[in-house]
């Protein structure tokens, strides 16, 4: 599904990823750990066509077509999603209005009709009773006065619509709470379908536990320099990464 | 006609700092070749001389062209807005209108104003007083749409009794050259003054909103907030003044601009300006100028929003306090349903 090969890329002209390869297969829930400033979020944001990441080197192919070539909302039209670490809060545009802007756009861009409102209101009914999660923020402005956990569950009432293929999770666990964890592992399993592949950044092994990943990345200096199966998350929670012999090269 | 040979008009002066960076040097000196009042399509109301001395000289074009003042008395509540459709259609044309409106004590009451034309090389002068007595409550919308090669000015005088609350919203869409001049002197104890404006620039389009407020008693709040999205060429003139002076203790006096630029050559001059002879009082002032926030943007492509659409909706929702504001549901609708070939 995604084949990152020796990318390269410069934030305000310093070089964060170092020629880093990662292939992610369709079904596949991929985990990346490393120690603060290794890459990790540059490379979901890279992904993701943020305007801070300038592509220097490498290629990144996504279902076949170059994803460096295509713009931001293609992307995520293609399938690509990603949940943002601090998501910012747009005032004045209605939650709900943006959800249903953002699924019409999908749909036009599938060549698929337009969800109507009725339509729209039974599928948010239904998605949200399912996981408990408050539909009361649908009916605010995008993210604007939403506690950390309140623009987490946003983002995963998005996730939930938008029904991607590839999920990507920038440190979704951060400043959650223990059932918030589990509510967001709820959503990512119930998703898996043997076709939807993950992509998650964690700093906690709490969410490994729970959305139990097919491969551990150890990113550090811009390149990822360890792969294993979830025990190597185990390893690296109990002996740090020192212990695991990697230098942290950023300081 | 040219404005600047009228003989005993003393206009105001390029140097003048209440209208500095404001553009009418081609409207002083273009020559129309006609004059003619605007008659209001309302039948039975009252006409008076206006006498009345203003605190600048844009006020007194149309005095010197036609002194002769409408009367729209407002005796009891009204449940719907009273809607003035101006449409100017003569080329080479300068018109005027003066219009006092008077809002009894303890009336409500709202009026809309649409001002469009379809002439060529025309300017329209037009003098508005607003006349709020004790307890009454008016809200006024206008809504500019004069197009290229074409004038408009529009000066304001408020007047509030005690107690009295007046709001008024512009919506600055059009693309000639616009001066809006406010004035209100706020001589009674517990007035409400909120000034709104949405300039929503295109083209060369020409905007400047000259703003004067004087608190001389205690208790009044002024409130002025201008929000512009200024596209391609154009140019917006923001210049607010407000005065609380010594006997005007507990004033609260606000204003502010923001602005967003969607081009490079678009450009605005904001100079909100406060001054306070007292320490009694709430007040603040603030100008912002820059573009759409990139993150935002990027936030809503990331969805699967396209470039244009996240641009459209961010600037709709930038816009939107200014609607919001509005306290009048039919004003709300007039506003919202408002489109330019309906009324030329």
């Amino acid at each position: 599904m995604l084949e990152v090969k020796d990318l390269k890329v410069n934030i305000n002209d310093k070089e964060i990823l170092k020629g880093l390869n990662l292939n992610i297969k369709e079904g596949e829930v991929h985990a990346l750990m490393g120690v603060n400033g290794a890459g990790k979020s540059t490379l979901v944001k890279t992904l993701s066509a943020h305007y801070d990441c300038v592509v220097t080197g490498g290629s990144i192919t996504y279902k076949k077509k170059d994803l460096l070539e295509m713009e931001v909302a293609d992307r995520a039209n293609e399938g690509i999603f990603m949940s943002f670490q601090n998501p910012v809060e747009v005032p004045g545009v209605n939650n709900s209005y943006f959800l249903k802007t953002a699924i019409n756009e999908k749909r036009a861009y599938a060549g698929e009709e337009e969800i109507d409102a009725m339509d729209f209101l039974k599928l948010i009914k239904e998605q949200t009773a399912k996981y408990d999660l408050d539909k009361k923020l649908l009916q605010r402005d995008l993210n604007e006065g939403f506690s950390g956990g309140e623009k987490k569950r946003n983002e995963l009432i998005q996730l939930l619509l938008l029904n991607p293929d590839l999920i990507m999770l920038d440190e979704i666990d951060s400043g959650l709470d223990v059932d918030a964890i589990k509510t967001v592992a709820n959503v990512i399993n119930s998703m898996l379908d043997g076709k939807k592949s993950v992509l998650m950044i964690t700093h906690y092994d709490r969410l490994l536990e729970l959305i139990k990943p097919d491969y551990v990345h150890i990113l550090n200096d811009g390149k990822i320099v360890k792969t294993g199966d979830y025990s190597l998350a185990l390893e690296l929670d109990e002996k740090g990464y020192e212990g695991i012999g990697i230098k942290d090269e950023t300081n | 006609m040219r404005l600047i040979e009228l003989e005993g008009l003393e206009l105001p002066k390029k140097r003048s700092e209440e209208f500095i960076k404001v553009n009418f040097e081609d409207l002083f000196s273009y020559d129309f070749k006609n004059t003619k009042t605007y008659e209001l399509d309302i039948m039975g109301l009252k006409v008076v001389k206006d006498e009345k001395n203003y605190g600048n000289g844009l006020f007194n074009i149309s005095k010197k062209i036609d002194s002769n003042q409408v009367v729209l008395t407002i005796n009891s509540n009204i449940p719907e807005p009273i809607c003035l459709i101006h449409k100017i259609k003569d080329d080479e044309t300068f018109f005027v209108n003066s219009l006092k409106i008077e809002v009894k004590e303890n009336v409500k009451a709202s009026v809309i104003e649409v001002f469009t034309n379809t002439s060529t090389n025309s300017a329209y002068s037009v003098n508005r007083n607003f006349d709020i007595e004790e307890n009454a409550n008016f809200e006024y919308a206008k809504i500019q749409d004069i197009n290229e090669k074409n004038y408009f000015v529009f000066n304001a005088d408020i007047n509030q009794k005690k107690d009295s609350k007046c709001k008024i919203t512009n919506f600055e869409y059009g693309t000639g050259v616009v001066i809006n001049n406010y004035i209100n002197t706020l001589d009674e104890k517990n007035c409400d003054y909120e000034l709104n404006g949405l300039v929503k620039s295109f083209d060369a389009s020409n905007t400047a909103n000259v703003i004067r407020t004087t608190h001389n008693n205690e208790n009044s709040i002024s409130n002025i907030n201008y929000k512009h999205s200024l596209k391609d060429s154009s140019r917006a003139v923001f210049k607010a003044i407000s005065i609380v002076n010594d006997k005007a203790l507990y004033t609260k006096a606000f204003q502010n601009s923001n602005t967003i630029l969607l081009s490079n050559d678009a450009a605005i001059y904001a100079q909100p300006h406060l001054e306070i002879l007292i320490d009694e009082l709430e007040a603040s002032h603030g100008a912002t100028t820059g573009t759409l926030d990139k993150e935002q943007l990027l936030y809503l492509q990331s969805r699967g929003i396209s470039k244009e659409l996240s641009y459209e909706i961010l600037l709709k929702a930038f816009e939107k306090k200014i609607y919001d504001n509005i306290e009048d549901t039919l004003i709300k609708e007039f506003i919202d349903s408002y489109k330019r070939q309906s009324y030329v």
